[in-house]
């Protein structure tokens, strides 16, 4: 019964999402909107086939010439998305000079806390801001601080590029960004976007970024990620891009979720959701690292 | 002396040349300073009392047609936690809905694009919105997640991009939340408008914004967004440790306005904190009145409303004396 269930929760997702491809090949976040590159990525995934093939023509045309991917076709500076157009690239086995330039631009991104300037106030004591400034991850743009969600997403297109292409420049970059991970985890046991600690007063975790963390951590000691995974395990989470992240997030570390996927829609006929859910309910094996 | 934090912000920013307008709209946004703005402090004692006829009384009082205009109303949600007073009260912000409606309003739509959760119409459901509003669904837009167009010219920036829905409103109502906060000192209703600032370009949080420095973006985002009308919800706002881990304060008030920077002005009195020493404040002369002689204050007299708010140690130099 709950596989019938299952099986009609995904169809109407993947219907859904047929429906709701713009003419250009990517998807908006809803019906009717402009197409940007994160719920095509997605959307892409959760469907394959032809439509993977029109998406990925599609952002093909996003690429700028830093290397780095513009988030749509018309705001013009590149951003964290360039780590989900590798990564998609590298799924496709597409690893020609795009695909190579776009691992230089994720290599040559990384927080403005690791500046000089910063590493050396935090050495001399003239600021204290409760994480390991010598550690970076990556912004969400180029000239910002790192996050938990773009660094996540970095760390699993680094490592399918690794996987493809193996380099000290790329294993070590890894190594830096997954202690970069572990030292903005919150002491609650999960992550929050990256901000574990305001005013010396600890911040909860959210379950979406604590999902994504683990994401990105994937392949990382087991042992070491054991009371991380269940903490993770422990949210019954009732926001549903919440709980698609943790069904991914977990079943790509060999753990089932107690996050229920909702048998209807979501609201506002979500597509980044809607496609996360179709990927939760049948393949999150397409989020694996490597 | 160690720095604080939010000095390691601007010193982690870029340093440029201040940019210039160059959006076709711009000028006609770019709000006149006023004379005598008109501000209006109504008493509401709890989210129960009748409060559409305590909005329509502070909307007539400041004089604002909205016959024929689309309104957007940006409430203030961020995060949701059932302890403590984060969010505009849905009644408030049903309540706002239902004058601007009765008044004339084409249109009257909601959006907003919290700075830290991505799941928007989560936050909507903990805040009751969705269940509370008529129509909720087809009203709301998640500004993080909107089509964007670009405006030229935002601090040291070329350009910024900004939600369409925002750009295409006739009049934003910042529906804020009266409450203190650990960077910027208050969150009233100009510093709302962080949440017009699209995450899918931006992020999670909008992190581009702190390195630019929070009270100059607050500033540019109401210089751009001119054309809007604040209703701040006081009847619970937050103290101390704002805007999120702060304590709930009643204050028992609505305070709104065409001119944001007075709203916010005569908020912080009514918090007993000194406008002239919130930084957004003293930079934006340019958008709007802030002395108190400047400010024609309707309805109830602040001194017959304080509630003096809390305020971590770092902004106890706000504090009004007295």
């Amino acid at each position: 019964m709950i596989a019938v269930m299952e099986t009609n929760a995904l169809a109407r997702r993947l219907q859904f999402l047929r429906d709701t491809q713009n003419a250009d090949g990517g998807w908006g976040y809803f019906p009717g909107k402009r197409s940007w590159l994160e719920p095509t990525y997605y959307a892409a995934l959760a469907l394959g086939g032809p439509e993977e093939a029109r998406a990925w023509n599609c952002i093909r045309a996003w690429r700028n010439p830093d290397s780095g991917w513009r988030p749509n076709a018309t705001v013009h500076t590149s951003n964290w998305t360039t780590a989900l157009a590798v990564a998609w690239a590298c799924a496709r086995g597409e690893t020609g000079e795009p695909f190579a330039r776009g691992v230089e631009w994720l290599l040559g991104t990384r927080g403005e806390e690791n500046a000089w300037r910063n590493r050396l106030a935090a050495r001399t004591g003239l600021v204290d801001l409760g994480r390991n400034v010598d550690l970076t991850g990556w912004p969400w743009l180029r000239g910002t601080t790192s996050w938990v969600e773009p660094t996540a997403h970095a760390l699993i297109a680094l490592k399918r590029a690794a996987a493809k292409v193996p380099s000290q420049a790329l294993r070590s970059r890894i190594e830096t960004g997954e202690k970069q991970l572990l030292d903005v985890r919150c002491s609650d046991g999960g992550w929050n976007y990256g901000g574990p600690r305001a005013l010396k007063i600890d911040l909860p975790s959210y379950p979406e970024t604590t999902a994504l963390a683990l994401l990105g951590l994937q392949g990382h000691n087991r042992a070491a990620m054991q009371p991380a995974l269940d903490f993770a395990r422990g949210y019954k989470e009732r926001s549903r891009m919440a709980a698609a992240w943790l069904t991914i997030a977990l079943r790509n570390w060999g753990v089932e979720s107690q996050a229920a996927i909702a048998p209807e829609l979501p609201a506002g006929g979500d597509i980044l959701v809607t496609a996360l859910e179709a990927i939760a309910l049948t393949k999150p094996e397409v989020l694996k690292a490597a | 002396m160690k720095w604080k934090r939010r000095d390691w912000m601007l010193v982690a920013g870029a340093g440029a040349l201040a940019g210039t307008a160059g959006y076709e709209k711009l000028a006609e946004r770019r709000p006149t300073p006023r004379a005598n703005s008109p501000v209006a402090i109504v008493k509401a004692s709890s989210y129960s009392v009748e409060l559409a006829a305590k909005i329509l009384e502070g909307v007539q009082a400041c004089g604002l047609d909205v016959r024929g205009k689309r309104i957007l109303l940006k409430p203030n949600m961020v995060e949701f936690d059932r302890s403590t007073a984060i969010n505009t009260d849905v009644s408030v912000l049903a309540a706002a809905l239902e004058v601007f409606e009765k008044l004339g309003a084409a249109e009257v739509t909601i959006g907003e694009g919290p700075g830290h959760r991505r799941d928007t119409w989560d936050l909507a459901e903990l805040t009751r919105y969705r269940r509370e509003i008529p129509r909720f669904d087809a009203r709301f837009t998640d500004l993080n997640r909107d089509d964007v167009s670009a405006v030229q010219g935002f601090a040291d920036e070329d350009e910024i991009w900004l939600p369409n829905t925002a750009l295409r409103a006739d009049l934003i109502v910042s529906v804020a939340k009266m409450k203190t906060h650990h960077w910027a000192g208050a969150t009233l209703s100009m510093k709302n408008y962080f949440g017009l600032v699209p995450g899918c370009v931006y992020g999670w949080p909008k992190n581009k914004l702190h390195h630019i420095g929070i009270p100059r973006s607050i500033v540019e985002l109401n210089r751009i967004f001119a054309r809007s009308f604040a209703i701040v919800d006081g009847i619970v706002g937050m103290e101390g440790n704002g805007p999120i881990q702060g304590t709930p304060k009643h204050a028992g008030v609505l305070v709104m306005g065409s001119d944001l920077r007075a709203v916010d002005s005569t908020c912080c009195r009514i918090m007993g904190l000194n406008p002239a020493r919130v930084e957004y404040l003293a930079m934006s002369e340019h958008l709007g009145a802030s002395l108190e002689s400047d400010i024609e204050q309707r309805g109830e007299r602040i001194d017959a409303v304080r509630t003096n708010f809390q305020v971590v140690g770092e902004f106890s130099h706000l504090r009004l004396e007295s």
